[in-house]
Formats: structure tokens, C-alpha cells, sequence
């Protein structure tokens, strides 16, 4: 038996071990009926993510860079122009949240303190602001290489 | 790239869960169990690691699931019972990280009415699921993760070398049918166009008309991305548990400094409806040790040798802020009743139907000279919402159990 074979084994002992711990926590502390919403949250994540936001994500993908072929844009620009997009993505995913919690109202005036949908506003212009400025260092540096 | 992000995600995935177990039985000790009172600041850390690990798994995980796209068109979907159990333990896997750093995003925006299911058992029993998955995963790609590491090549060579390193799947071990494949690309969206036929073959068939992004810079911006997006929902965020960052909490559910006493609340005395008896001139801290019993009023307590302790209050919802409290040493007050050594203590709260209104408090932190029932807050009076007319602040526990509005200190024999 090799070494990385033995570690595997060991591994999934391992593994197998916590599921039985988690599995039995699980059975210990929550109530058997709320085992339907948590497999309602399970089902609603794969969905979510795997069935809507993965092709979304995808879909947008292909379509930039189709787009770019079309109109000549340098694919690193629309690199540049993705990852904006996909900052400004997971932030809003973080945030917006806060946002909807503090217009349903909070427990007390400590909790959620801040205008979160202005600062999110800021910070969408902040950072268009610095890939307008990615692109223009990308286009300087690439004219000069083709100079 | 599967095994870049993989590390780092992996490396947050251990670290919450550390810091979570440390929480867990900060809060539910077994009996033997004995904590560390310093550095004072400990579990303030903890936790604030542990909470800002946890945002910063938002944009790693969604940059894992990206780059292992294409794995949910493999073709055929189901090719063995054993690849059956593999693709069943993945979604497991990818389940249980999605609903876990959700929950506990969203649990510290206290938006509770979103939870079929009570949160902290639930969060708990999850976190052994995937730490399982984890270690599950790590053994089935162990071939992969460490050709990966043996390979000492520079970047270049390994990008442009058809690379089974970072294909997120063992050609042999994906499905049973594994004849001669084309060699797989370090372009996720390529590589689905090479595993798939059919259906979703001609329409990636189309999608391969899309021109392929360079290898090299692709990957090196794919990092950065998530680089730039972990870093920006971190400093964005971490504020709330470490001051350095403090300049730019601006998304953070709390901020230092606001609250009464300038400092944030997590329950009002109005919603843990004791007001009227933490209001009431005739309140009394009862403190008992067996058959021995005092009574001490507010006054009678402000009459006693004060210390004045710079300790943190630090929240399980991973805020946390370091205030100035000033009051009676605990272990004074069970001298006062002929208590010897180390004791343990159970303290009360007139809150009622919470179940932190009782709390348990262990040798290391009644004899502490730093646990104190707190009278001021920052210089002035305790603030009803902080627990007035008396509170609990011990070194390095979790804020539930730094016990407010205190009624009654009993020692256990």
C-alpha cells in the first residue's frame, strides 16, 4: 500500500467519523420537524447557485466576449471589465441583505447602524471608477508595445 | 486553479471551524473543561477571525464552484454507483458550504425569521458535514492535489503542459467509461466543451466559437479577481471585530463606538422585558454560598473597593469593541460569603425565558482579578441596555455570558 493510499483511507475514516458526529448532533439538538427546512435551504442553495446563478454567470461570460470579438475589444479589457463585475457581484450579495434587514427593522439602533445602500452606491462608483482607470493603464501599455 | 482556490478555501473552511469549536464550548462546556483568561483579547480574535474568515469564504467558494463548472455536465451524468456516491457527496459538499456561510451571514444581521431550523444547533451539526466532505474530497483528488504540488515547474510550463493537476476531476475515477479523452486545458469553459456531447455538446459546440481567452492571463486575472474580492469584503467588513479596520467599516452590521456608553447592544432591556425590575430602586445582588447569604444594594456595591478592568465585550456574532468597565471584583464578593479557593458560580439574570438568563462560570474566571460585576460603563453609569444596575465582564468569554442585569451570584459546592 502506498502512502497516499493509506492517507486516503485514512481521510475518509476521518470524514465518515465527522458526518456520524454531525449526523448525530444533528439528531441531539434540533427538533425533527425543522429537518424539512433545513433540507428546504439545502435544495434552495443547489438550485440557486447551480441552476440560476452559475448560467447567469456563464451565459454573461460567452455573451462578453462574443460581444467583443464583434465590436474589437481586446479580450484583457474584457477581462478587466468581468472582474468588476464580479466584485461588484459578491458585494452585492453581502450586502443587500443588510440592506433589506434594516428597511424590515432591527432589535436596536446598534444593529445595522450605517446606510449601507449609500456606501453600496459609493462603492459601485469607487470601483468603476478604478477599472475605467485599469483600462486606461491597459490601453497606454499596449499601444506602446505596439509602437 | 481548482487546487489554488481549493487550498484557500479549505484553509478558511478550517480555520471557522476551529475558532466555531472554541466558540461552541466556550459556551457549552464539558465538565473537565478549563479556558484560557489571556491575553484578555482572545476570543475577541477568535471570533473576529472566525466571522471575517467566514465573509472572506464568500468570493473563494463562488471562485471554486466556478472553476469546477463544468463538472455538472459530465458525460453521462451518472456513470457507476460509485460515481453516484461521489457526485451525490459533491453536492453534499457544495450544499452544506452554501447554506453555512449564508446562515451565518445572515445570522449577524440577526434576520432570524429566515430560518426554518435554529440556527446555532443547526450551524453546529453543519460544520462537521463539511469538515467530513472535506476530508472526503481531499481523499478522492489526493492523486491530483499532490502531482500538483510535486510538480516544482515554473508557471508557464505548467499552464501550457495539458494539465490533469487542475482538471477538478481524475479522468479515471469520473466516470467508468473513461476512454481515450482529449487532454484536458486549464480553460474551465474548454474543457466542458471536451467532456460533453450531445445536446449541451452543440451548444457548447456554438459556445466554442467564443474566442478562448490567453491561458496565462486569464489565470493570473482569475486569481487576482479573487484576490481583489477577498480582500475588499474583508477590509469592508472587518471593522466590526478589529478596530485597525475601523476607518473602513462601511458594510459591517455594527460599528464601533455607537451605541449607549458608546458601545453596540445586542439586547435592549426592552426586549429582554426587564425595565420595571432593573429600574426598580429596591434591586438587590443576592449572593449566597451554601447557607451563607448577603444582600447588596446598588449603593452598597458602589461603597465597596472598585477596580477599573479595559476588557473587551466581545460578541458570538463576531462584532466585538474593548470598553472601560469599573466595579467589584467578583472574587471579593464571594469572600464576602466565606467562600474558599477555586469555586465555580452560577450567576441569574432577571431576564426571563432566555436561555442565557443563567450562567455557569468556571474557577479560572471567578478567581480572576479581571471579572468584575460591572457598575460604569466608560465612565458613566451603566446603561439600562448594557445591564444595569449590574453586569457581568469576565476575560475572554463570549458575550452571552457576560450576564446582565444581574439578580443573584451562587457559589456551587
Amino acid at each position: 500500500m502506498t502512502a497516499i493510499r493509506r492517507w486516503q483511507i485514512a481521510l475518509i475514516a476521518l470524514g465518515l467519523l465527522l458526518f456520524l458526529v454531525g449526523g448525530i448532533t444533528l439528531l441531539n439538538d434540533v427538533n425533527p420537524k425543522r429537518y424539512l427546512g433545513i433540507a428546504l435551504w439545502f435544495a434552495g442553495a443547489l438550485v440557486l447557485h447551480d441552476g440560476i446563478l452559475s448560467f447567469v454567470v456563464f451565459g454573461t461570460n460567452i455573451a462578453m466576449r462574443k460581444t467583443a470579438r464583434r465590436v474589437r475589444m481586446p479580450l484583457p479589457a474584457i477581462l478587466i471589465v468581468q472582474g468588476a463585475l464580479v466584485i461588484a457581484g459578491i458585494m452585492t450579495l453581502i450586502v443587500v441583505p443588510a440592506i433589506l434587514k434594516k428597511g424590515i427593522g432591527t432589535g436596536n439602533a446598534t444593529l445595522l447602524p450605517l446606510d449601507y445602500g449609500l456606501h453600496l452606491v459609493v462603492f459601485y462608483g469607487v470601483l468603476a471608477a478604478v477599472t475605467v482607470a485599469a483600462l486606461a493603464v491597459y490601453f497606454v501599455v499596449r499601444r506602446r508595445r505596439a509602437a | 486553479m481548482a487546487v489554488v482556490v481549493g487550498r484557500l478555501l479549505a484553509l478558511a473552511f478550517l480555520v471557522c471551524f476551529g475558532t466555531g469549536i472554541y466558540s461552541h464550548f466556550l459556551q457549552d462546556p464539558l465538565p473537565w473543561m478549563v479556558f484560557p483568561t489571556r491575553p484578555t483579547f482572545l476570543y475577541q480574535v477568535t471570533q473576529g477571525i472566525h466571522i471575517t474568515a467566514g465573509i472572506a469564504c464568500f468570493p473563494l467558494l463562488f471562485a471554486k464552484l466556478y472553476i469546477v463548472f463544468p463538472e455538472l455536465f459530465q458525460t453521462p451524468l451518472v456513470g457507476s454507483f460509485r460515481h453516484l456516491l461521489e457526485r451525490a457527496s459533491i453536492a453534499l459538499f457544495v450544499a452544506s458550504s452554501l447554506v453555512q456561510i449564508v446562515i451565518g451571514l445572515i445570522n449577524t444581521y440577526q434576520w432570524y425569521q429566515l430560518f426554518p431550523f435554529p440556527f446555532r444547533q443547526t450551524h453546529y451539526a453543519l460544520s462537521f458535514v463539511i469538515i467530513g466532505s472535506l476530508a472526503i474530497h481531499i481523499a478522492v483528488k489526493l492523486d491530483l492535489i499532490t502531482k500538483y504540488w510535486r510538480k516544482n515547474k515554473p508557471v508557464a510550463e505548467l499552464v501550457e503542459a495539458p494539465e490533469p493537476a487542475e482538471a477538478p476531476e481524475p479522468a479515471d475515477a469520473s466516470t467508468g467509461s473513461a476512454t481515450a479523452r482529449p487532454n484536458l486545458t486549464s480553460d474551465p469553459v474548454r474543457n466542458a466543451i471536451i467532456r460533453t456531447e450531445g445536446v449541451t455538446g452543440r451548444l457548447f459546440d456554438w459556445i466554442d466559437t467564443t474566442p478562448p481567452a490567453e491561458p496565462r492571463a486569464s489565470r493570473r486575472g482569475f486569481l487576482t479577481i479573487v484576490g481583489i474580492a477577498s480582500a475588499a469584503v474583508v477590509t469592508l467588513t472587518a471593522g466590526q471585530s478589529f478596530k485597525i479596520f475601523d476607518v473602513t467599516n462601511v458594510f459591517g452590521p455594527r460599528k464601533q463606538g455607537i451605541g449607549p456608553n458608546g458601545l453596540p447592544v445586542n439586547r435592549t432591556a426592552t426586549a429582554a422585558k426587564v425595565v420595571d425590575a432593573a429600574s426598580a430602586p429596591d434591586w438587590t445582588l443576592t449572593v449566597t454560598n451554601g447557607d451563607e447569604s448577603k444582600s447588596y444594594s446598588r449603593a452598597d456595591l458602589l461603597a465597596m473597593p472598585q477596580t477599573v478592568v479595559e476588557l473587551p465585550i466581545a460578541c458570538v456574532e463576531g462584532w466585538s469593541q474593548t470598553a472601560t468597565w469599573k466595579g467589584v471584583r467578583v472574587g471579593d464578593l464571594v469572600d464576602s460569603v466565606g467562600a474558599k479557593g477555586g469555586i465555580s458560580l452560577r450567576a441569574t439574570s432577571l431576564e426571563q425565558n432566555s436561555s442565557y438568563a443563567v450562567m455557569n462560570m468556571g474557577p479560572e474566571y471567578v478567581r480572576d482579578d479581571l471579572t468584575l460585576v460591572a457598575l460604569e460603563l466608560n465612565g458613566d453609569t451603566l446603561d439600562l441596555d448594557h445591564g444595569y444596575p449590574a453586569r457581568i465582564i469576565a476575560p475572554g468569554r463570549p458575550g452571552v455570558l457576560q450576564t446582565k442585569w444581574l439578580t443573584s451570584l451562587e457559589v456551587l459546592s
